[in-house]
């Protein structure tokens, strides 16, 4: 299966992907409508951009009272909108924090833009990538740890 | 105003006499006529701060304000500009930085921020969405910028705030010190740092949820996606991806104009050791970039080894990196980087503490200061140990730090020797650019409307020193010769009018202008996509001309006149004696007239004249100033 992965020594925070992540899916520009999260830690130059991961097994989907994700093309959790009651346990039990919620408490999860990611298109740095790949189990505090360890500071 | 696009169309006005705010409409007039950012501050400071106004007492304002374009796509739109009058000059201040705090305070709904008045404890304030929260400082009092913003995003259980922050030196009443955004974005220049202590508020954090949207969202995509590709094909892309601008310093050192011993001299001997080569390869180990840049440029290094082993953060950018070495004769890259760490850690501006020093060097080198006089250090050039010791006694206001905390104009006043060594124009530390070598660079730190400084106007095609552009766009080919004088003035008001709007729309002034992608062309069509506000380039430019008038007015009612736009005596007076820039002084009095030629201000006085100021629309600055 395809999937976005993240360099996290090329990312240099810069939100592009966010950005285009909103714009394409909601028409506006604001970081809190976008599927990717960046993770920062400015101390120590750290930028880790957030996505669902297209896991075998989703928590969220397993959880929704009203079965309103389900597994789509491409290996996305797609969410049936109608469905949805916004109750919020999607964000909760997800292992990533991979799904936002908006105002409404809708869940706003990466659905991969139908197999060409806008945000890799995007990506300035080429931090970001969509290939062939296992699971990825990474998270931004672990990758945090090892690239301040690589760097030998504060470890 | 919710019909132009771009502005969230919302100005908060808080005052911290009362604890109270209160959100007003952006004047849609005002968006037309100064687009945003720097334009929008200038204008109200003159509608809003009389002459004679203390910059320290409640009656000043500092006021934040962002650009149209920040918030969306549009490529290195991420910045924004903290204006008030300067308590370092006392005339207009101002600065601007990027990072991730402005877009967040479009997302928060605000196009400016006021601050007024003056709270009677130490309070931070918290801006969410249409929140506004004074809380608590006082257990941050005293805390350094990194430290602050732990315990702030602690206290507030929110680690996506985003801080702009004072620290020890602006509380300790050091008067050039700066406003940090991101830990180390600094809005560092003119002291604004200085006035926000002043009203007792320790930081302003905001956090926003809402939304920015264009006016034309297909002609946006389109005009995004032309300047995406102009950044990546540039020949600078890559040597600013991996340098930023410290990849300037041996290119100043070949040209000659790299200011070493202060400005004693043009080249520096040990310059490969302190570049940004010697950087990039032996201390970087990541890029980051400001919010929606697509050429990141700024760099997270690490020192593996020696006195500083165990150093790391953002940065430095070239005026930091070479004020920190050849400036003062240092030859060690690691203790600038450990000079650079300091100012942003204590929350000074680089550039004034790094005068403040080199001056010191000097007085001592022509035996016009004892070691005795300055607490005993050794005051020989480029001493590490002197060096950081000194960035720590200003911040603190200790032994002679207390006399360099108000900056070198009066330093040397109260120390009653040396103002003519004092590399200052209006009270405000020069850059590192020795105007001998760049003579369109001079005349823009002799007239900036800030004091001496290069971001009014940064004429860098005078660089190329190719008569063919200079005969090309100002019909006088010696405009774009670095060493020639004529033609300057107008090769300096076309790009103070440039970077004013940049200043204004708030995207990288050095990607728009420096790589010469948002032309005043591009601007108008930029400007209608992102608002829906129409404007022909000439109309562009005309906003850019606004704005430097309006900040002249300004200035002039608080008494600038012609003889305050100067250079420091050296460049007038002593050629450089080697190096590519050898030989040559700065043609001041020519280069003036011209200027203000170009500009329409009076030849004798400096001031505007009331046909210019009623020609841009700035009647009330018309009728003021004809009665001065």
């Amino acid at each position: 299966m395809k999937r976005i992965l993240v360099d996290a020594t090329q990312c240099a925070g810069c939100r592009v992907c966010e950005l285009a992540c909103s714009y394409s899916h909601e028409g506006l520009f604001s970081p809190s409508l976008s599927r990717v999260d960046v993770v920062k830690e400015d101390k120590y130059g750290l930028d880790y951009p957030v996505y669902c991961r297209q896991c075998d097994e989703c928590p969220p989907a397993d959880a929704c009272p009203v079965g309103a994700l389900s597994k789509g093309d491409y290996g996305a959790t797609v969410l049936d909108a109608e469905a949805c009651i916004n109750c919020g346990i999607c964000a909760d039990v997800c292992t990533y924090n991979a799904v936002k919620l908006d105002e409404a408490s809708r869940p706003l999860i990466c659905d991969l833009c139908g197999g060409d990611p806008v945000c890799v298109k995007k990506c300035p740095t080429n931090a970001l990538t969509y290939e062939e790949s296992v699971q990825v189990t990474d998270r931004p505090e672990g990758v945090f740890r090892e690239l301040r360890e690589r760097w030998g500071i504060d470890a | 105003m919710p019909e132009l696009g771009g502005y969230t169309g919302k100005v908060l006005r808080i005052d911290l006499t009362k604890g109270v705010s209160k959100v007003t409409e952006l004047e849609r007039v005002l968006a037309r006529a100064f687009l945003g950012g720097r334009g929008f501050n200038a204008k109200r400071l003159y509608d809003e701060i009389p002459p004679g106004t203390d910059p320290l007492g409640p009656e000043n304002n500092l006021y934040f304000a962002t650009g149209p374009l920040v918030g969306t796509s549009f490529p290195t739109a991420s910045r924004f500009n903290i204006s008030a009058k300067s308590p370092q000059t006392g005339i207009l201040g101002d600065t601007n930085a990027g990072g991730h705090f402005a877009s967040e305070m479009k997302y928060a709904g605000y196009d400016q921020i006021v601050l007024e008045g003056r709270s009677g404890k130490p309070v931070y304030v918290h801006v969410s969405d249409d929140n506004v929260e004074f809380r608590d400082a006082s257990h941050l009092v005293g805390r350094g910028v990194y430290e602050t913003d732990e315990i702030i995003k602690s206290d507030l259980g929110d680690r996506r705030v985003q801080t702009a922050i004072i620290g020890p030196a602006a509380e300790n009443g050091v008067k050039f010190a700066g406003i940090f955004a991101n830990l180390m974005r600094a809005a560092a220049r003119t002291g604004m740092g200085s006035v926000m202590a002043s009203k007792g508020v320790k930081a302003l954090v905001v956090r926003g949820t809402g939304s920015v949207s264009v006016a034309k969202p297909g002609m946006f995509e389109g005009l995004v996606e032309e300047i995406e590709d102009q950044i990546r094909g540039h020949e600078q892309y890559w040597g600013r991806r991996r340098m930023g601008t410290t990849r300037i310093l041996l290119m100043a050192n070949e040209a000659g104009f790299l200011p070493t011993r202060h400005y004693n001299a043009g080249t520096f001997e040990h310059a490969a050791e302190v570049s940004g080569e010697r950087l990039a390869e032996e201390f970087n180990v990541k890029g980051r970039g400001c919010f929606a840049c697509t050429i990141p440029c700024s760099r997270f290094y690490v020192v593996k080894s020696g006195e500083h082993a165990g150093l790391y953060g953002e940065g430095p950018e070239y005026e930091s990196q070479g004020s920190f070495t050849s400036r003062m004769g240092n030859r060690s890259l690691e203790t600038a980087l450990k000079a650079n760490d300091l100012c942003n850690r204590l929350g000074l501006d680089i550039l004034t503490t790094a005068e403040s020093i080199s001056w010191v060097m000097e007085l001592h080198e022509r035996g016009m200061l004892t070691s005795e006089e300055v607490d005993g250090l050794d005051l020989s050039w480029g001493n590490g140990e002197t060096i950081l010791a000194l960035i720590g006694k200003i911040a603190r206001r200790e032994g002679f730090g207390d006399l360099l905390a108000d900056g070198t104009r009066v330093s040397a006043e109260r120390l009653g020797r040396g103002m003519d060594l004092t590399m200052q124009v209006k009270g405000l530390d020069i850059i590192m650019a020795d105007p001998r070598g760049l003579k369109g660079f001079g005349l823009g730190y002799a007239v900036a409307s800030r004091g001496g400084d290069h971001l009014r106007s940064e004429p860098f095609l005078e660089l190329a020193d190719d008569p063919a552009i200079g005969e090309r766009m100002f019909g006088v080919p010696d405009a774009t010769m670095r060493l020639a004088y004529r033609g300057k003035g107008k090769l300096v008001s076309y790009f103070e009018d440039w970077n004013a709007v940049i200043d204004a729309l708030e995207p990288c002034k050095n990607i728009m202008q420096n790589m010469e992608i948002l032309t005043f062309d591009l601007a108008s069509k930029v400007i209608e996509a992102t608002t829906g506000l129409q404007m022909t380039p000439a109309e562009v430019r005309g906003v850019g001309e606004r704005i430097i008038n309006v900040e002249r007015a300004f200035n002039v009612r608080e008494g600038i006149r012609r003889k305050d736009d100067t250079l420091p005596r050296r460049f007038r007076e002593e050629p450089l004696t080697e190096g590519a820039s050898k030989g040559t002084v700065f043609e001041l009095e020519p280069m003036i007239d011209e200027y203000y030629g170009e500009r329409g201000w009076d030849l004798e006085t400096g001031i505007p004249t009331a046909e210019t100021l009623r020609r841009l629309g700035l009647d009330r600055a018309s009728a003021d100033l004809s009665k001065i």
